[in-house]
């Protein structure tokens, strides 16, 4: 069941100089479903557009990012929702009871003036009437942060105190204390180190055996989304362009720009020098014609300076958007039963 | 006990430190002026018409630079000056002598003092209050419309404001009295009747305080709030559905707050060098009326009084904000 669909969803940054508008194409033409408990892995390089595509799927959209078309809908007790077209109450009720986001756990996501108990009372009062009965609140946030092995004292502590681990287990506990069915992580575990990254990524892994949640992961890191991803989408200048379950994408990326990304990550015992895609991204605010990747792409043909590929089946739940990978398809289809096993 | 040595101590230094320099320019300044007390007061005594003698006016001379404190050379004179300060002794006025300047002082002192703390601190809070809600609602009209009324009063100068309500509410429209503090001849004995009058002669040199004031505020407190409105704390907190009433309060008016608070105290200290041009224009019986007649008539002992006063009490507000800071601001601490 497809807890998550968004369809053809357009954001751009609309920033106006000397008079002239400019459009940073930020998210576009993105079309996704997320499925009832999987973990879904949003990667991409750095200003592709995945934490904008978390903002949007948030309804968090403000100048000078605008909503430019398309739609984000949650099924939530058998109603679709838009979370877009919502009315803020709604949107408000719908939060942290039904979707939650964990932020990057950076210093400035917390409020630097209040202990981490405050940010608990106004996050969960705005959803719970936690006046009414006090205790309750003090034991719901007690027994949620044993059960995450979290410190009781963080309560009292103040942001600038903890460390960065502790910051995010924060706010993942934040993103958790009222069972949310979807959470969208944004970047969870960039500029942690190694053994701490370790330990966010298993306490979400933990929460989600738990209470069955659906994750939606932003992240840069392959090696986190090959920990925790069931299925993964690859964006690349705006658009996904490739998606595929953890394995396949790791086994056999089809989208060339896919294919550098997995290359160029270090394996154990291998030596060879790692290729990555030569060039450098295009700016969103200025997109090569046809095919964003071609200018980079060693196989780009005339079709892909001209048209834009779309997102089309190329496998069991395997999605690309390149026109020399679709013309592999047979190829790929009986390479399938293989790659499943 | 290292709270002490580390924090607590330092300031204190500082604190000295400050009035020390504050009280050597207090010296200086007047006597660089080109007002001569001592031939001040010969001639208020000549212009009476009575002949004196050249010798005697020798000898007034003479007798007049001792009292004065303006006998010796200057490194003398200083010395003196310091010697009488540590005693809480600003000698007498000149002018309004032998009254002591502390007496001078102390009469004008509550004047100013109940006008200012009360319009002070009401245009603080009522400024920071509608500031803070104008950023967070900036897209509503009415909070356009308060931004733009402040954006029109912040740059008038203030004396305008000042005389545009004299004119219009004690003169044309003759609501309340045109000067003074209360009126004249009256016997001050405690009465329903005195509180009203004082409150009256109040009103328009406090409205016109208040007016400017809540102006002034709402722009910084704006700004503020409106370039916390970005941080990521507030988003976070609006995407988890935080009502805008809490995040506006316990998140954007919260941490806009610091550099306010530090702005209210040195207001605060402000007040003890009086409002030298509403206490002017309204004809206010204070201590910016007190210092303004001083140094028109050269009367170094009182305008030093003055100044000193307000070197002090912003010395000692500033001193106070460091000790509470820490209070305010989790992330200062006291090393």
């Amino acid at each position: 069941m497809d807890v998550l669909r968004v369809e053809k969803l357009k954001a751009f940054y609309i920033m106006e100089s000397a008079g002239e508008e400019r459009a940073v194409k930020a998210v576009n033409d993105v079309s996704l479903t997320v499925r009832e408990n999987e973990v879904l892995g949003i990667a991409g390089e750095s200003g592709c557009g995945k934490s904008t595509l978390l903002k949007s799927l948030l309804g968090s959209i403000r100048p000078p990012l605008r909503h430019m078309g398309g739609r984000v809908t949650y099924l939530h007790r058998d109603r679709e929702m838009d979370i877009l077209s919502l009315p803020k109450e709604e949107r408000q009720k719908l939060m942290w009871q039904h979707i939650s986001y964990v932020p990057q756990g950076s210093l400035s996501v917390l409020n630097p003036v209040r202990r981490i108990g405050d940010t608990f009372r106004s996050f969960v009062g705005a959803h719970l009437d936690i006046q009414k009965d006090p205790d309750r609140f003090e034991s719901l946030v007690r027994s949620h942060l044993q059960d995450l092995g979290l410190p009781v004292d963080t309560l009292k502590a103040y942001p600038h105190q903890l460390s960065g681990g502790m910051r995010q287990r924060v706010t993942i506990a934040l993103a958790t204390i009222l069972k949310p069915r979807l959470i969208l992580a944004d970047e969870p575990s960039t500029a942690l180190d190694v053994v701490v990254q370790r330990g966010v990524i298993q306490l979400l892994r933990d929460i989600q055996t738990e209470q069955h949640n659906t994750i939606v992961m932003v992240t840069h890191d392959m090696a986190i989304h090959a920990n925790i991803s069931d299925r993964v989408a690859i964006m690349y200048a705006g658009r996904i362009i490739e998606e595929a379950p953890v394995e396949r994408i790791f086994a056999k990326p089809l989208h060339p720009y896919t294919q550098y990304l997995i290359g160029s990550l270090p394996r154990i015992g291998d030596k060879s020098y790692r290729l990555s895609a030569p060039g450098t991204p295009p700016s969103l605010a200025d997109l090569p014609p046809g095919c964003a990747f071609h200018p980079r792409c060693p196989n780009a043909e005339s079709i892909c300076r001209r048209e834009i590929p779309s997102l089309s089946l190329a496998g069991r739940d395997h999605r690309v958007a390149c026109f020399l990978a679709a013309k592999e398809d047979a190829d790929v289809g009986s390479s399938e039963a293989l790659g499943s096993q | 006990m290292a709270f002490l040595k580390r924090y607590l101590l330092p300031r204190i230094v500082q604190y000295l430190v400050v009035i020390f320099i504050g009280g050597t320019l207090i010296f200086i300044i007047p006597r660089l002026m080109p007002v001569d007390p001592v031939q001040q007061t010969l001639e208020r005594i000549t212009i009476q018409g009575a002949f004196l003698d050249p010798r005697a006016i020798e000898q007034i001379r003479e007798a007049l630079l001792e009292l004065y404190g303006l006998k010796g050379s200057l490194t003398e004179q200083y010395i003196t000056m310091w010697r009488r300060l540590l005693r809480g002794d600003f000698g007498p006025s000149y002018v309004q002598f032998p009254t002591p300047v502390m007496t001078l002082i102390r009469i004008s002192l509550p004047w100013t003092v109940g006008l200012l703390v009360t319009t002070t601190v009401l245009s603080w809070i009522v400024g920071n209050i509608l500031g803070g809600i104008a950023a967070y609602y900036s897209t509503r009209r009415w909070a356009q419309l308060m931004e733009n009324i402040a954006m029109l009063i912040r740059p008038i100068p203030y004396y305008i404001i000042a005389l545009a309500l004299l004119l219009l509410l004690a003169y044309a429209l003759p609501v309340f009295p045109v000067t003074g503090g209360f009126s004249i001849g009256r016997r001050f004995v405690l009465s329903w009747d005195l509180i009203v009058d004082i409150l009256k002669h109040a009103f328009l040199p406090a409205l016109s305080l208040v007016i400017v004031g809540i102006a002034t505020w709402f722009m910084t407190m704006r700004l503020l709030v409106s370039n916390l409105l970005a941080e990521d704390y507030i988003v976070y907190a609006q995407i988890a559905g935080v009502q805008d009433g809490e995040i506006l309060y316990n998140y954007a008016i919260r941490n806009a707050m610091l550099p306010q608070i530090t702005g209210l105290t040195l207001s605060l200290g402000q007040i003890f060098g009086g409002a030298l041009i509403t206490e002017t224009v309204f004809s206010y019986p204070g201590l910016g009326t007190l210092l303004y007649s001083s140094i028109n008539t050269g009367d170094y002992n009182l305008m030093m009084g003055i100044t000193l006063l307000s070197v002090v009490a912003i010395a000692t507000g500033v001193l106070l904000m460091d000790l509470i800071y820490p209070f305010l601001d989790p992330r200062i601490r006291y090393e």
